[in-house]
């Protein structure tokens, strides 16, 4: 019983860190542009699919298909802001989210285009096994977590610690007075828009990696990104952290335990039991 | 004198509408115009949450899903007569929707609109593996059809639930309600500091909207006799956002011609699926960013420009 608790936390962290990933791209977005970008998802699932056809129809290794998909992510991140998201930036919430909606259509749709419809896994070939007492962890797992944390900690350097960072995080505080102590705020949206594409895409990489990418998946990966943001308390890094390593894991034991098929069930409610009893979430502040 | 020039192009278009069984020679778009009334039915659902509350929901296809699947299991397991059922239906999918729009509505915005999505995901999902009740991906085929499966009749059952339940929607926008929901979209702090409690009138707009979407599930399952999970999923859901951007979002006749629309650009435009997607997500961009207000509301500023009346307003 306990070891197999321990073996469903292991396994929750790998999915965890994806989640975590995903919530912290669409954050920093929502802070510095006030838009829910919906279309996060697909365009990671872009980068997967991209991954996937690098490495089995061009024949690259995975290290160096993984480095051109994330150009090629972050390139689709910035078309979508500068033609979609720029023009809306200043109606209200509701268009600016009904566009997001319409660009997620375009590009799950641009997916199954250049993809097709079939289920695909990237070929890794890591395939060992470690043993830890009675607790398997592949060694797949083991290296996507380690990638998660690694992206996180380099996230949280870059934000807190350089000039950049501080610019982002004050047009997040007070936009107009970032304005007024000479932060370029044309430039800022792009380089946020890259660093969370990035971070998206890293995510579809291990999705697919672990699992696989699918048509559709990239929603419900963006619909679980924005439930752990209500988790952990809008707005708030480390409340994304937790919230995101809290569903992982959560949906890891209940698919253990319960029903693996009602797995992303228990995601939502955990997400409306929130909603119900701390709506400020697990480290959000009460409003 | 105003209030009938405002009547007199509704009336055209009913009997326009009501004529159309006897216009139409080819069946496959006879049977586009009825699958096209049950969507204004489900589309003047959308509207009252989207358009004239301002919430942003992304479940009405679940919700239609609801109500199909709850007219055709209650008609199948107890054979109750199939009015009865679908009479039901619009009951049943409203208790969903307290119980759904109740946590939902605590956020705002698009937070909302996530929350809303998930729920859809929840039905699908739920759906699918619940399979000893709902048959899972399969789907229940054989579902019986009203009046052996008469398409005219049925057409004009579609018709009349449609433009009755429009008129409701216009008599709820007009009323002290609509104005409150009116109120909400425009600034719902100011709402709540006048003294009214805003929530309950949002989960109003959201179970009435679901109720519109259960009786529109309803009507689809009954006539095209067949249901799976997927009719009932997030992108029909887009599709009825789509249908109130369109036609116009907070205006009566919008919902209609979005409706029509939705279910007859596909048909004429013969693209593949993706290609749909790419479109239709294309159209939501466009739409949004250069004509917000909607076909109707382009209408209507020409008409005012032309008659050189500015300040019309109304349905």
């Amino acid at each position: 019983m306990l070891i197999e608790i321990l073996q469903q936390t292991i396994n929750g962290l790998a999915i965890g860190g994806v989640y975590v990933l995903i919530a912290l791209g669409l954050t920093t977005v929502f802070g510095i542009l006030g838009i829910a970008h919906f279309a996060h998802g697909s365009i990671s699932m872009f980068g997967g699919y991209l991954t996937f056809f690098l490495v089995t129809a061009q024949g690259l290794p995975v290290l160096a298909a993984i480095p051109l998909a994330l150009l090629a992510g972050i390139l689709l991140g910035l078309l979508v802001e500068i033609l979609a998201y720029r023009p809306v930036r200043n109606a209200n919430h509701i268009n600016a989210f009904i566009v997001a909606l319409g660009l997620t259509m375009m590009v799950e749709g641009l997916n199954l285009q250049l993809f097709g419809h079939e289920q695909v896994v990237i070929p890794t070939g890591l395939s060992k096994v470690f043993r830890l007492g009675g607790i398997t962890v592949p060694e797949l797992r083991l290296y996507v977590i380690l990638a998660a944390i690694l992206l996180v900690v380099a996230m949280m350097i870059f934000v807190e610690r350089t000039k950049t960072g501080q610019a982002i995080r004050a047009v997040a505080e007070n936009r107009d007075a970032a304005i007024l102590m000479g932060v370029n705020v044309k430039t800022i949206p792009l380089i946020v828009f890259s660093m969370s594409t990035a971070l998206g895409v890293a995510a579809g990489i291990m999705v697919g990696a672990l699992f696989a990418i699918a048509p559709g998946i990239g929603e419900g990966l963006v619909v679980k990104g924005f439930a752990v943001l209500i988790l952990g308390g809008l707005g708030s890094f480390p409340g994304a952290i937790l919230g995101g390593t809290v569903l992982g894991i959560t949906e890891s034991i209940a698919a253990g335990f319960i029903s693996s098929a009602y797995k992303d069930v228990i995601a939502f409610v955990v997400m409306i039991l929130v909603l119900l009893f701390r709506p400020q979430g697990l480290l959000g502040r009460a409003p | 004198m105003n209030k009938s020039l405002h009547l007199l192009p509704w009336l055209l278009g009913l009997a326009v509408l009501a004529m159309l069984p006897q216009l139409i020679t080819v069946k496959y778009y006879l049977h586009l115009s009825i699958l096209a009334l049950i969507w204004v039915i489900v589309a003047q659902g959308q509207n009252l949450i989207q358009g004239f509350t301002g919430y942003v929901s992304i479940v009405q296809a679940g919700f239609m899903g609801i109500g199909a699947y709850a007219s055709t299991l209650i008609g199948l397991n107890f054979q109750w007569p199939l009015w009865l059922t679908m009479m039901l239906a619009p009951l049943i999918t409203a208790l969903f929707a307290l119980a759904t729009g109740y946590p939902s509505l605590r956020v705002k915005g698009h937070y909302f609109a996530i929350v809303t999505l998930a729920f859809n995901l929840i039905i699908v999902i739920v759906l699918v593996n619940y399979s000893e009740l709902t048959k899972g991906e399969a789907g229940i085929s054989n579902i019986p059809k009203p009046w052996g499966g008469s398409r005219e009749a049925f057409y004009y059952l579609a018709l009349a639930l449609a433009a009755s339940l429009t008129l409701l929607a216009a008599l709820i926008a007009r009323s002290r309600v609509g104005e409150i929901l009116l109120a909400i979209r425009q600034n719902e702090d100011f709402v709540a500091a006048i003294g009214i409690s805003a929530w309950k009138y949002k989960l109003f707009a959201f179970v009435i909207s679901a109720m519109y979407a259960g009786l529109g599930g309803a009507l689809y399952a009954h006539f095209q006799g067949f249901i799976n999970p997927e009719i009932f999923g997030v992108a029909q859901s887009l599709d009825a956002i789509l249908a109130v951007i369109l036609g116009g979002s907070g205006t009566i006749a919008g919902p209609v011609i979005g409706a029509f629309l939705v279910v007859f650009l596909p048909e004429i435009l013969r693209f593949a699926d993706s290609f749909r997607l790419i479109l239709y997500g294309l159209i939501l961009v466009l739409a949004t960013i250069f004509m917000p207000i909607g076909i109707v509301g382009i209408a209507k500023s020409a008409f005012a420009r032309m008659t050189r009346r500015g300040g019309q307003h109304g349905g």
